[in-house]
């Protein structure tokens, strides 16, 4: 884990997918002042990396991503993807991008747009239909896809944005919010889909409220608030933690404290960091065999979320 | 200059909407029953006209704004295609949907005067299918233009009042001001200030055929001019 550091990179010396450099953006707000919606922001998001953004409302996460796809105009500072500026055409050929509530032409159905962005992106037209099927299969859409979008529920809407971010296989995805409206089995099956980008070696930053999704897939986390990235948190290196509430905490205390001795309890739930979640299943047998009666077992979401309170809120 | 997959796009789009359906519906009604006999094209050139200005009015309105407020425009534009090809689709699906409109109204028109023992269909009264589809895409293409930098169907919205404020000042300025002879002088410039009607190349090929020149020029010039003014245009909504 680091922290305290202005600025947020990585030692491999790959070209970045992202690098924003110094970005600042003011809007003017309706009272007549202004707004600094992002201010300074420094970063950077390497090949094989998924690097989410935490912050409250108003931090400025959904300007700095497209302030980073040049959507909007930079007051000061510059983005580039691959070492390059991001408007240039063979740039945006590797770029996938699903806003936070995407809104599509009310007519036209989900193949029907998909197939566009295929054609677009330089797929013939029959390999653009194909490929719009595949891809809508691909995160759970195939049958509202042959819907108009104008009847589409905000997780439906959100499902057909994440397809169309993942079309042209991008070696750079950015997911503003990618889980929300999204039913359990959706927020499961886009974890499922991080960890396999992740695993191609594409790029993605992350924007998401869903501290336990983003502390389970994210390799490093910025803390933004009012603009400014106040802190990175390394998640991998720092390792993971497991809670676990028990039935009867008074009788095993003693045994636990043997059996496990890096674990902590504190009324009915017992802690323990972990390396990786490959360790929970022989964690759960150590416990049983201690005699732990086990309600409850979750990993991960706590620290981080101590953490965001720390960082963002400022609570002890 | 043109992207086809957004110009199939935005005609399948346009060609779904209800209003500008209804619009298309009544458009073919009226040539059907109103086509004199023995003369489907004069008919056509001359009740067609509100028609096609409606049916114009309502395919420009947000041609390009209605896609930016909608946040589509800003995924479209992130695939590898420039703005001039977005620009250039999306009037072009306009005018594709504007066209397949007219060449129906035209059957109508044509097919209802036949049936009450007119002029059968001939390729010379075709003629006035193209040059009413060339008249109303350069009025989209001022629509787009307008629309490069007004909100939702607001481009529709001043386009017509700036008609009207112009028919009025046209009207009322010469006797206003005591110079009756400006009205002449005003009715020419009235031809400068917007597309002109090719329709009269099918009556008056002389006269018709420097007004569909002009309408083409007028059509690129335009789409130009959204050009510039979309370039200058951040695409995301903003927040604050």
């Amino acid at each position: 884990m680091t922290g305290g550091q202005p600025t947020a990179t990585s030692n491999t010396t790959a070209t970045p997918a992202l690098e924003v450099t110094g970005l600042r953006k003011v809007y003017p707000s309706r009272k007549g002042g202004q707004v600094v919606a992002v201010d300074g922001l420094t970063f950077q998001v390497r090949p094989g990396e998924v690097v989410g953004l935490l912050g409250p409302n108003g931090a400025g996460k959904t300007t700095a991503m497209q302030l980073a796809l040049s959507l909007l105009d930079p007051d000061a500072g510059e983005a580039r993807l691959f070492g390059q500026h991001p408007e240039l055409l063979q740039v945006r050929r590797r770029v996938g991008y699903a806003p936070d509530a995407p809104l599509f032409p009310r007519k036209l159905t989900g193949l029907q747009l998909l197939a566009l962005h295929a054609e677009l992106l330089g797929f013939p037209r029959r390999d653009a239909r194909q490929r719009a099927e595949r891809f809508a299969e691909q995160v759970g859409f195939a049958d509202p896809a042959r819907r108009p979008a104008g009847t589409y529920s905000r997780g439906e809407a959100q499902r057909l944005g994440l397809a169309l971010a993942l079309l042209g296989d991008p070696d750079l995805v950015l997911l503003d919010e990618p889980t929300a409206g999204l039913d359990p089995a959706g927020v499961a099956a886009m974890r499922e889909l991080l960890v396999s980008l992740r695993a191609r070696g594409a790029a993605v930053l992350l924007n998401s409220h869903l501290l336990s999704e983003v502390e389970r897939v994210c390799d490093r986390v910025l803390f933004l608030k009012e603009g400014r990235l106040l802190r990175t948190h390394e998640v991998r290196a720092g390792g993971r933690r497991v809670e676990v509430r028990l039935v009867n905490p008074a009788q095993i205390a003693g045994p636990l404290a043997q059996a496990i001795p890096g674990g902590t309890l504190e009324g009915d739930r017992f802690r323990v960091p972990v390396a990786s979640e490959d360790a929970v299943p022989a964690l759960v047998r150590q416990l049983v065999a201690a005699g732990a009666g086990i309600l409850e077992v979750r990993l991960a979401g706590a620290e981080l979320e101590q953490l965001y309170l720390q960082i963002v809120e400022g609570r002890a | 200059m043109i992207s086809w997959p957004v110009a199939r796009a935005a005609a399948r789009e346009k060609l779904r909407s209800p209003a500008i359906l209804a619009i298309g519906l009544c458009f073919a009604a009226a040539a059907a029953l109103g086509g004199r006999a023995g003369a489907p094209r004069e008919a056509f050139g001359g009740f067609g006209i509100p028609f096609l200005v409606v049916l114009t009015l309502a395919l420009g309105a947000g041609l390009l704004a209605g896609e930016l407020e909608s946040g589509h425009a800003q995924l479209v534009l992130l695939r590898p295609i420039t703005r001039a090809a977005w620009v250039g689709g999306r009037l072009a699906g306009a005018g594709i949907a504007l066209a397949a409109i007219v060449v129906a109204a035209w059957l109508a028109a044509a097919g209802g005067a036949a049936l009450r023992g007119g002029e059968a269909l001939s390729l010379s009264a075709f003629a006035v299918v193209p040059l009413a589809v060339l008249w109303g895409f350069a009025w989209l293409s001022v629509l787009a233009a307008i629309g490069a930098v007004l909100p939702g169907w607001t481009n529709a919205a001043a386009l017509v009042l700036a008609a009207i404020a112009w028919a009025t000042l046209r009207g009322t300025l010469p006797a206003a001001l005591g110079h009756p002879e400006w009205t002449a002088w005003l009715a020419e410039l009235s031809n400068y200030l917007g597309p002109q009607d090719p329709l009269q190349l099918a009556f008056r090929p002389r006269e018709g055929l420097g007004a569909a020149l002009y309408d083409l020029s007028w059509v690129f010039f335009a789409w130009l001019v959204a050009v510039l003014l979309f370039n200058r245009r951040e695409l995301a909504r903003r927040r604050a």
